[in-house]
């Protein structure tokens, strides 16, 4: 009768759920962009999420971090409902560590200004102890030797890791991707996903948006395929990349031309 | 019709201070119209919705009065209006900074809103306050930006100045004015005054040049 379903194996083998989506809802005007999602992230987990463009995948992650408001449903983070009210959404956001499609550093910074800006201002580190933190980030990311550059002087590959180890500095709980590598060239989408791999194993969650299907089969944990603003299937990546449940599943891999 | 240019050189004392006087005008305008301009700037981004109309509406007004007006209308009206008497100094100066505030309040504006969004949400998203992503990401990004559209304003400003001597603020052209009165050297004065202005003027006019040049964005 009580068959073992991928489900219930990422239940035992998981740490607590630390953010769990709760029929979330989200329009812009008459576009309905997210028509209401549950899913759950847990602690350690790498969670994916895939599907075509506009469905909803980045929506949901910019509201994980109130970039976006809801219009329906709820968000728990770390066991609290996220705060709606502006002061203590950015306690939230300073646990939440954020990575853009575009990178969005700050130009005006060098890469170790951009890293130590975060502990600086927000967290308000002394300036040493900011400097230090910085420069263990730069490092982390393989950047060490870049830490007087400005991010016009860095290749994309340079500036989205640049943006990965400012996130960190925060020493955040979780890690949001939003298409990390999409804005990249070929050549430096390899360098920001082996930063991310490395993040995986140390054992950071993170909730990935992303097109690349391998770093999603091989590292992900758990995958969610997002369709016009809803999940049509989740499962682990062996679930969803080799026997997929759902015909829109089958489909939109079957566009990217995966063939497992 | 003959020249007589010592008129010129027997005044100069007063030409010197007068030109002091015109410099220290646009030096003050500025100092007060740049924070200000940039406060009113921030209220009508920001601001709780009747402020942000109050900012909109107090830029809206004094862009699209003649200075010249604005200078009469506080020399006039703010007097009987407020019961404050100010001397003919201040009255000049606090026409032309709520003048220039309101096109500095623009400038900084359109500085702000030419960022790309993503940096405001990079900020936010790193738990900064909107006040912490002005001041830290933004500002410090949309000055580099706007600082040829400031330096224009400033030679715009250097010039404008000379609005005030109707109310008798003793700056270079109501100093020449008077002086031209008593000697009746019009043409001579006249041409030391044109040839004060554009001295001084040129080379901040080169000077604006050169920040276009070498603050041009790219990106």
């Amino acid at each position: 009768m009580t068959q073992t379903t991928p489900h219930m194996l990422r239940a035992m083998a998981s740490g607590a759920k630390i953010i769990r989506y709760r029929g979330v809802i989200k329009r812009y005007g008459d576009f309905q962009a997210l028509s209401g999602v549950d899913l759950d992230v847990h602690a350690g987990e790498v969670v994916c999420l895939i599907g075509p463009s506009g469905s909803g995948k980045s929506t949901l992650l910019r509201c994980t971090n109130g970039l976006e408001t809801l219009d329906g449903g709820d968000i728990e983070f770390e066991g609290a409902m996220l705060p709606r009210e502006e002061r203590l959404l950015r306690a939230v956001r300073t646990r939440m560590g954020m990575v853009f499609q575009s990178f969005e550093l700050f130009p005006h910074l060098t890469a170790l200004e951009n890293v130590a800006e975060g502990p600086r201002t927000v967290l308000r580190k002394d300036a040493a102890e900011a400097t230090r933190r910085a420069t263990a980030m730069l490092a982390k990311v393989g950047l060490a030797d870049k830490a007087a550059n400005y991010p016009s002087g860095l290749s994309g590959g340079q500036q989205q890791r640049v943006a990965i180890a400012r996130a960190l500095a925060m020493e955040p709980d979780v890690m949001l991707f939003d298409e990390p590598t999409s804005a990249l060239d070929p050549e430096t989408i390899g360098e920001v996903l082996s930063v991310m791999k490395t993040l995986a194993d140390e054992g950071m969650t993170m909730v990935v948006v992303t097109h690349e299907m391998t770093f999603a089969r091989r590292v992900g944990d758990w995958v969610a395929v997002f369709d016009a603003g809803r999940i049509v299937e989740q499962g682990s990546p062996a679930q969803i990349f080799d026997a997929p449940l759902t015909e829109r599943t089958r489909d939109f891999l079957s566009h990217l031309g995966w063939t497992g | 019709m003959s020249f007589d240019w010592s008129v010129v050189w027997q005044h100069r004392e007063a030409l010197l201070a007068a030109t002091g006087m015109t410099i220290a005008l646009t030096v003050a305008t500025m100092a007060i119209a740049l924070p200000c301009g940039l406060i009113v700037a921030a209220l009508r981004l920001y601001g709780w919705a009747p402020v942000r109309a109050a900012a909109t509406a107090y830029v809206e007004l004094f862009r699209n009065l003649p200075l010249i007006l604005v200078v009469y209308w506080a020399f006039y009206v703010l007097p009987i209006s407020t019961g404050l008497g100010l001397s003919p100094l201040a009255t000049g100066l606090a026409a032309l900074a709520l003048n220039v505030t309101a096109y500095n309040a623009e400038t900084f504006r359109a500085g702000i809103n030419s960022l790309r969004r993503g940096q405001t949400e990079a900020a936010m998203a790193l738990g900064m306050s909107r006040t912490q992503a002005l001041r830290r990401v933004l500002v410090p990004q949309a000055l580099r930006r706007v600082l040829p559209v400031l330096a224009s304003t400033w030679v715009s400003l250097f010039k404008d100045t000379s609005l005030v001597s109707v109310i008798a603020v003793s700056e270079l052209a109501y100093v020449s004015m008077q002086i031209r009165s008593q000697s009746y050297r019009v043409l001579e004065m006249l041409t030391a005054m044109a040839a004060i202005y554009w001295l001084l003027g040129y080379p901040q006019a080169k000077l604006v040049d050169w920040i276009q040049r070498r603050f041009a964005v790219t990106e």
